[in-house]
Order: C-alpha cells, then sequence, then structure tokens
C-alpha cells in the first residue's frame, strides 16, 4: 500500500474516532440538559446557553480531528 | 476551499513575506463594514432611539451582560475588546455564507476571512497578550507565582503550559469550524446544487453566531481567571 492511501486510511479513522467520543460528550451533556430543565423549568434559558458552549466545546475535539484528517488525506499544508 | 489561498510573495529588505490576499480582502471589507455601522449609529443620538440605535443598544447591551455576568468586578473595561472581538467575527463568519464566490481571483476564491488559520492564530495571539496584561497589571509579581511552596511551583509550570495550549485551541476552534462548514457546503454542493445545500447554509448561520459567542465567552473566562482573586 502506498503512504498516500494509508494516509487517507488515518484521516477516515481519526474523524470516525473522534466522533465516537464527541457524540458521547454532547449526548450526556444534552442528557444533563434535559434533566436539569425537567426539575426546574424556569432556569430553561441559562441552562440552553451553557449547553451551547459545552457543546461548542465538546465540537472542537472533533474538529481538531477534521483538520488532521485534512492534512493526512492531504488537502492542506 | 480546496483552491487554496491567493499567496503573493514579496521581498522586503531581504525578508520573504507572503500575503494571503483573499483574507486581506475580506478582512478589510469586514472591518469596513463595522467601522461604518459604528460611525452611523454613533451620530444623532436621543433619549428616545430610533430602530437602528435600539437595534445597536441592544447588542452593546446583551455583551454588558455577558460581561458582568463572567468577570465579576472591574469587568466593564474588558468591553471593548470582547465586543470588537464578537462583532468581529461575527461579521466575518456571516460573510462567508454570502455569495461571494461569483468573484473570480487569480487563485482562490472569496469566502469568510476566519477560514484562514493565520487570522484566528492573530486574534488568539491578542487574547493572549492582553490577559497575561490584565494579569500583571492587577497582580504584579504574584500572576506566575503564588508563594514557593511545592503546589504554587506546579500550578506555575501549568500556568505557563496553558499559555500556549489556550491561544492554539482558540485559534484552531473557530478556524476549523469555519473550515468544515464550507467543505460541507461544497460537497452537498456537488451532489445537489439545488435546494440541498440550504439546512447546511442554515447551520452554517447558527455556527457563526455559536462560535463568536464560544470564542467571546473563552476571553472572557480567560481574563476573568487572569484578574480574579484566585485561581
Amino acid at each position: 500500500m502506498a503512504i498516500t492511501e494509508l494516509g487517507q486510511m488515518g484521516a477516515g479513522l481519526a474523524i470516525g474516532l473522534a466522533s465516537c467520543g464527541v457524540g458521547l460528550g454532547i449526548g450526556i451533556a444534552t442528557k444533563g440538559l434535559m434533566e436539569s430543565i425537567a426539575r426546574q423549568p424556569e432556569i430553561s434559558g441559562t441552562a440552553s446557553g451553557l449547553f451551547l458552549l459545552g457543546a461548542a466545546l465538546a465540537e472542537a475535539c472533533a474538529i481538531y480531528a477534521f483538520i488532521i484528517a485534512l492534512k493526512l488525506a492531504g488537502f492542506i499544508g | 476551499m480546496s483552491e487554496g489561498h491567493w499567496i503573493v510573495n514579496t521581498v522586503l529588505n531581504g525578508h520573504n513575506l507572503s500575503f494571503n490576499m483573499d483574507t486581506l480582502i475580506t478582512m478589510w471589507s469586514v472591518m469596513l463594514v463595522l467601522i461604518l455601522v459604528a460611525f452611523i449609529s454613533t451620530r444623532k443620538l436621543s433619549i428616545v432611539p430610533n430602530k437602528f440605535q435600539a437595534f445597536c443598544e441592544t447588542i452593546m447591551k446583551f455583551l454588558w451582560g455577558l460581561t458582568d455576568m463572567m468577570v465579576k468586578k472591574e469587568g466593564r473595561k474588558h468591553v471593548p475588546l470582547v465586543a470588537s472581538l464578537f462583532l468581529f467575527i461575527v461579521s466575518a463568519n456571516l460573510m462567508g455564507q454570502l455569495p461571494l464566490r461569483l468573484i473570480h481571483l487569480q487563485h482562490g476564491e472569496i469566502a469568510s476571512p476566519t477560514n484562514d488559520l493565520n487570522l484566528t492564530a492573530a486574534m488568539a495571539i491578542i487574547v493572549l497578550v492582553y490577559y497575561v496584561t490584565a494579569g500583571i497589571m492587577k497582580k504584579k509579581g504574584k500572576f506566575f507565582l503564588h508563594g514557593f511552596d511545592f503546589i504554587s511551583i506546579i500550578l506555575a509550570l501549568v500556568e505557563i503550559l496553558e499559555m500556549f495550549t489556550r491561544p492554539l485551541t482558540l485559534a484552531l476552534r473557530l478556524f476549523g469550524n469555519i473550515l468544515a462548514g464550507e467543505i460541507l457546503v461544497g460537497t452537498i454542493l456537488g451532489m445537489c446544487a439545488y435546494g440541498a445545500p440550504l439546512p447546511a447554509m442554515f447551520f452554517e448561520v447558527l455556527v457563526a453566531f455559536v462560535q463568536a459567542l464560544v470564542f467571546t465567552m473563552l476571553t472572557l473566562v480567560y481574563i476573568s481567571s487572569a484578574t480574579g482573586e484566585e485561581h
């Protein structure tokens, strides 16, 4: 197998494995948001804002993997 | 994105310089828009605001509220930097949704300026310099080292490590999100050009606001942790 093909395989693996963890993380965060709103409906505004921030922070991990995948597949740099 | 940037190489005093011209053009356009909006919105201020003034006051009230929430004491003096960053990033991200790709350049294409790592890295370094300066002005030498016991030295080392990782993650997060969005829209465009990219573009509008908010809130968190009493 040539080096570029291995690189493309690595790119697929990188983005796939990262998506596993990030999906789990955002799922757990959503669960927490649902539970807190069910318990205290009046904080839904504040909780949603904080949830968006946390979800974006978790999503950023997948974005790092995406950049690495782009590099491995030879799109950038 | 796949076409890359329009890079111009020059030599100045024996140093090789390369400019990403498309990023420069879009960045200056965004700054021009912001300066014009700021200039127009501060003319003819009145106690009873008209619609445009009320809109601008709502934005500023939102940013003041955000700063008051994150930085407890003397937070208002950090508003100029934080508000500029927020407005600039929002305008820059939303600019990528305009059909500016119709304008043809020599190489590359006109897209949102935040799809260039150089721009986001520059903003992250501005944030780093700002919060370190704010911390040193507030706490003098105690910003780096609280005392000479074991835990303080370990914490100081971790703090120095964070000075590298914080700008890195700030820059990569914004850059990666915008680049991923553009590649996503481009991929869907390749599959079906009519109507199919619309949901992805609406999602990109949401991402534009969320990423600007995340950048701003993290800036505030860093400032508040640098100027706060204890870490």
